[in-house]
């Protein structure tokens, strides 16, 4: 096996055990091996791709910093969307702070969003406004199990909840998706 | 607000079919399909520069001290002494200083671990009535089959010749693989059960019974 051969079968714990020797320049597989597996939920969540790439860059950079604390290298992927999901939720919290003496987020046109919408059908960005006014925790399980297609179980595994806390939030989401979708049809 | 019946969140999550919802159900149904219409899968690309300006953070990272002993260690470096020609002098002075004053060490020649040299031996007995006969010793673990003794060309005489080590060897000779018997032309030592064996001296200039 040629030199570049073993850097591609390379698995997540040895490139992240030759970042911690010293090697930062490894880092680089990381974050080509995972920048797109969670962009859409980052963007689902925080309501837009530009959201998602910061939030996804922050992660990234975050994870460099506290690579050591990586208890599992092989599984890299899993601990990095852990911090990814916090930066998400952090972010939601912020912007929903900053909206409490404005108008909702989701009413102003952001930059490029126009764009975006045109080439969304009318009830996805009805959805999508609708999925925006849920709780963080709600429209997490949301866009896991209807976005990302994950099963209970796998969502429970990832984020740590119970399949019946995570249930719970699922079927409050729908109630409310309902209302909100019916208050504008 | 209204909320949707429990069949039709289990049909939401996936858990039933339509078939298993009632028809009084069927309105609550088209909401739900309605809601479930609206999502939308489809991929979200980042810029591609993202991976640069992760790398250009990481990059400006202040590294770790593993990481920086790491790095030092794995770079090349260019060193540059700076000194004045009398310290280099005085230096190279010390130095012989230290070599001529040192204790003197004896230079041992290695030792030389020679293989014991090996001497041909020539055993012969005279036994007219023998049909067999053999010589056991401390040179062949006193095996009475080892080592067989032929027919000289004289009657009943038979002979054998052997390599051994320098040494002293103690044997006896095995006539027709029962009965022990000393050589009468050695002198001979008790072995402590009643019979005699011959004592024989091997040296590098040859063999000599004693």
């Amino acid at each position: 096996m040629d030199r570049l051969g073993a850097r591609a079968a390379a698995s997540d714990g040895d490139v992240v055990r030759a970042v911690l020797a010293g090697d930062a320049e490894r880092y680089a597989e990381l974050v080509r091996r995972y920048r797109d597996r969670y962009a859409r939920y980052a963007a689902r969540m925080l309501g837009s791709p530009d959201a998602a790439e910061d939030a996804v860059q922050d992660a990234f950079i975050r994870a460099y910093d506290q690579l050591a604390q990586c208890r599992d290298p092989e599984n890299f992927a899993g601990w990095f969307f852990l911090i990814l999901r916090n930066r998400c939720f952090a972010e939601r919290r912020r912007t929903k702070r900053e909206a409490v003496a404005d108008v909702s987020q989701d009413e102003l046109p952001g930059p490029g969003r126009a764009d975006r919408d045109a080439e969304r059908s009318e009830t996805q960005q009805l959805l999508a406004r609708g999925v925006s006014e849920l709780t963080a925790e709600q429209r997490e399980v949301f866009v896991l199990k209807h976005v990302e297609g994950k099963s209970y179980d796998e969502i429970a595994k990832s984020t740590g909840a119970t399949v019946a806390s995570l249930k719970m939030r699922m079927h409050r989401a729908y109630d409310r998706l309902r209302a909100y979708l019916k208050e504008r049809t | 607000m209204r909320e949707f019946h429990p069949l039709v969140k289990r049909w939401l999550d996936g858990e039933l079919t339509a078939d298993q919802l009632g028809a009084e159900l069927a309105a609550e149904l088209a909401e739900a399909r309605a809601l479930l219409s609206g999502v939308d899968h489809s991929p979200v690309t980042l810029g591609q520069d993202l991976d640069q300006r992760v790398m250009a953070a990481v990059r400006s990272r202040p590294a770790t001290r593993w990481q920086r002993a790491w790095r030092w260690i794995g770079t090349a470096h260019e060193l540059r002494v700076r000194v004045r020609p009398w310290v280099v002098a005085a230096l190279a002075a010390a130095a012989m200083l230290v070599v001529l004053l040192a204790p003197a060490r004896q230079v041992r020649a290695p030792a030389v671990v020679q293989a014991p040299e090996s001497v041909y031996v020539k055993f012969v007995l005279f036994a007219p009535g023998a049909h067999q006969v053999s010589v056991a010793g401390t040179f062949n673990g006193w095996d009475a089959h080892a080592t067989p003794l032929a027919r000289a060309d004289a009657p009943g005489v038979w002979a054998a010749t052997l390599s051994l080590p320098a040494g002293q060897h103690l044997y006896a000779f095995v006539v027709d693989g029962r009965r022990w018997v000393a050589d009468p032309t050695a002198p001979g030592v008790d072995d402590g059960f009643g019979r005699r064996n011959s004592i024989l001296a091997v040296t590098p200039r040859g063999a000599r019974v004693s």
